[in-house]
């Protein structure tokens, strides 16, 4: 079954593979750890599940790109996927999510699906955040799940590329599956790579002469949007970690800015000057759930958190970007943090 | 640019740092230059602040940029265009006046009896739209009051971000409460009677000439679209050259620093109001294209108007705020004595956009 719609996508959100391109080298370099491998466990969910959601969309540029797992095969791989879905979800429906910018594995993706009838295939535009499960429910399957909530109670799994093959590999294989695929970039490194990583390394290991020396860096697993800062270096690399981002800190005052935008570009510097909100409407235009996040910052400085509740508060799926494109530098998502958090009691 | 920047950077980097450090070992100094040394530094070097919290990149876009656009328009808009019609004597001397005033004058000290950290370049604006909505022949020290009364009233009510009604208009106000006579009879037609040196110190001699809507509410004269399009029709210094009024309010569009939607809903309301108002009055009152050419619509409409702050935050009911603007407009211009009515429109719905802003909230959360 095939499924052709232009029209699907949401309003707002933000393009950041063409904000911030970033090249990975071809090669893929193997680091293995001293102590006892972790092998790749997959758990079946205990809800029945209806809909199994594939996606092959990344849509920030320090993702794992599509070609390491797929090899530019993606008919290989909806056939590993078919093995999967008869021998663990015979019941349920398969959506795969591709990048419709890649048009041979649209074209390969479709014509797979043209002869299958358990399987649809959505070409969707890589706009942060539509990989998010909120959102990929929303705009594949129509249905609305609260951020935080597991999909799975919902009857609906999502997988991405490389835990497909792993469950190929391990489940239906039998092998065991003891590395995993991570990328290595940001400016705070040599060079952007893509790894192939034992499960069990510490990160320490991985970034071993790999970072720039001479600047301040900070470290993000999972991303400097979505993902966490981590200062001791010791935690290793399990099957939720992603990608690991070093950004050059850059504390120091730039001289005249804005002929050398690149060199502030993708470090953590705010980029500007705190003010005061001046109700420029570009958070409400980005924001991907259609939000007004000025709202809140204004219910939060007037000390009224209660009231931000009340405004949809519990859509957000704190993507981050109100915070990242606010001109007045805001620290929005904080805000709605905290907002969110219950009164702590008196 | 880059290569050209390069000798010069180590000596500046250093200059500047050298300042800075000697400024914050010495607390009168601090206190007196701290300010007017933060904006300056602003201006050249980025700030030195980090993402603390996630997400952990920003955007490269900050306030100093929308007001930098803003600011860009507003040259290309009416500086250059008046420089053609009225002389730079009269143009470059009511800038400078209105700038040297306002922000080096009542901002920084604002800034150093209040003890803010640094000066807001939102003043940079409201002074470069002072002169604008004045008529051409008005005397500098009226240009200078207005820019002083702006920026106080605008600081008084918490600075940028607290403003509640536009500042460069409600000085204007002002102006023309305190003195009508100035206001009214300021005008003159372009390349006549050019002001220099000499005429602010004796008087100008020049034939004062009416503006398009007041000799229409005079004579019913209507003067030609292209005219008034052109900018070779009288009005405030400002305001005539509609043509390059509307391309740089484009430009801003397109910068998404002006929200489309209050251009469009007042200039569309205008037009909507004053045909059916032709339609049922006939020729009492004024046609819809002489209405949306005239004035101060094209400036109020693209620059005044859209100041993001003193309109409402939600989307939907910045329609109700342009279409406000645009029927109180016409009311004024159609059954009042006075001949324009944008900037009572203007600031008639600034007072508005808070009641608006609340019900819209209320109608969209059910709240």
């Amino acid at each position: 079954m095939v499924i052709r719609k232009k029209t699907i996508g949401f309003k707002g959100g933000f393009n950041l593979l063409d904000a911030y391109p970033l090249d990975f080298c071809n090669i893929i370099e193997d680091i293995c750890s001293d102590g006892t491998p972790e092998t790749f466990q997959f758990c079946m969910p205990d809800q029945k599940i209806e809909h199994v959601v594939v996606n092959l969309c990344p849509t920030e540029p320090w993702a794992l790109p599509n070609w390491v797992i797929l090899k530019h095969k993606i008919t290989e791989f909806l056939t590993m996927l078919k093995a999967i879905k008869t021998s663990y979800f015979p019941e349920a429906k398969v959506s795969v999510a591709v990048n419709e910018k890649e048009a041979r594995t649209v074209a390969d993706a479709m014509n797979f699906a043209g002869k299958e009838d358990w399987i649809c295939v959505y070409p969707l535009s890589a706009k942060y955040p539509q990989d998010d499960p909120v959102l990929l429910t929303k705009v594949i399957l129509r249905m609305d799940i609260n951020f935080g909530q597991a999909t799975e109670s919902s009857g609906v799994l999502i997988l991405d590329a490389q835990t497909v093959s792993a469950i190929y590999e391990s489940c239906v294989l039998g092998k065991n599956v003891a590395s995993r695929f991570i990328t290595l970039s940001g400016t705070g490194l040599k060079e952007n790579e893509i790894l192939n990583i034992q499960l069990g390394t510490s990160i320490e290991k991985i970034l071993e002469n790999k970072v720039r020396e001479a600047i301040k860096s900070r470290v993000f697993v999972n991303g400097p949007l979505r993902g966490q800062e981590i200062t001791g270096l010791s935690q290793k690399i399990d099957w939720s970690v992603n990608h690991i981002v070093v950004l050059e800190e850059n504390d120091r005052k730039v001289l005249f800015p804005m002929v050398k935008a690149d060199e502030l570009k993708l470090t953590t510097n705010v980029l500007g000057e705190l003010r005061r909100c001046v109700y420029c409407n570009f958070c409400d235009d980005i924001c991907p759930v259609d939000l007004e996040p000025a709202l809140y910052y204004h219910s939060y400085m007037r000390g009224e958190k209660h009231k931000a509740r009340l405004y949809n508060l519990g859509k957000c799926i704190e993507c981050g970007l109100c915070s990242f494109i606010c001109p007045s530098k805001l620290e929005l998502l904080e805000i709605i943090r905290e907002c969110k958090a219950p009164d702590r009691q008196k | 640019m880059k290569n050209l920047l390069k000798p010069v950077e180590p000596i500046i980097g250093k200059g500047l740092d050298a300042i800075e450090s000697f400024i914050h070992s010495h607390k009168k100094v601090n206190f007196f230059f701290g300010a007017i040394f933060e904006a300056f530094d602003d201006l050249l070097r980025s700030s030195r602040l980090t993402a603390k919290e996630p997400p952990y990149i920003r955007n490269n876009y900050d306030v100093k940029r929308f007001m930098g656009a803003v600011l860009v328009a507003l040259v290309c808009g009416w500086v250059l265009p008046a420089i053609y019609f009225y002389g730079w004597q009269c143009v470059l001397l009511s800038l400078f006046v209105s700038t040297i005033i306002g922000v080096f004058i009542v901002d920084v000290g604002w800034a150093i009896i209040a003890k803010e950290d640094h000066i807001s370049e939102g003043g940079f604006v409201t002074c470069l739209l002072i002169p604008a909505i004045l008529p051409p022949q008005s005397p500098l020290w009226l240009v200078g009051l207005g820019a002083a009364l702006a920026i106080i009233f605008r600081n008084a009510l918490g600075g940028v971000g607290n403003n509640l009604v536009n500042p460069a208009l409600f000085s204007r106000l002002f102006l023309t409460i305190c003195f009508p006579a100035l206001l009214v009879t300021g005008y003159q037609t372009p390349f006549v009677g050019m002001p220099d040196i000499h005429t602010f110190r004796y008087g100008l001699d020049a034939v004062t000439h009416a503006t398009p809507l007041t000799a229409f509410k005079a004579s019913g004269e209507v003067t030609s679209g292209l005219s008034l399009l052109l900018g070779t029709s009288g009005g405030s210094l400002g305001e005539t050259c509609r043509l390059a009024l509307i391309a740089s309010g484009l430009w801003l569009i397109k910068m998404r620093v002006v929200n489309w939607r209050i251009p469009v809903s007042y200039l569309g309301s205008v037009f909507v109001f004053s045909v059916f108002f032709s339609l049922t009055m006939g020729k009492a009152v004024a046609p819809p294209i002489f209405q949306l050419l005239s004035g101060g619509l094209i400036l109020g409409a693209f620059f005044m108007a859209t100041d993001p702050i003193t309109t409402t935050y939600n989307q939907a009911a910045k329609w109700i705020f342009g279409a406000g603007c645009g029927f109180i407009t016409v009311l004024i211009r159609d059954f009042t004595t006075l001949s324009e009515g944008v900037m009572y429109a203007i600031l008639l719905m600034n007072l508005l956009a808070i009641p608006i802003q609340s019900l819209m909230v209320k109608i969209r959360y059910r709240v």
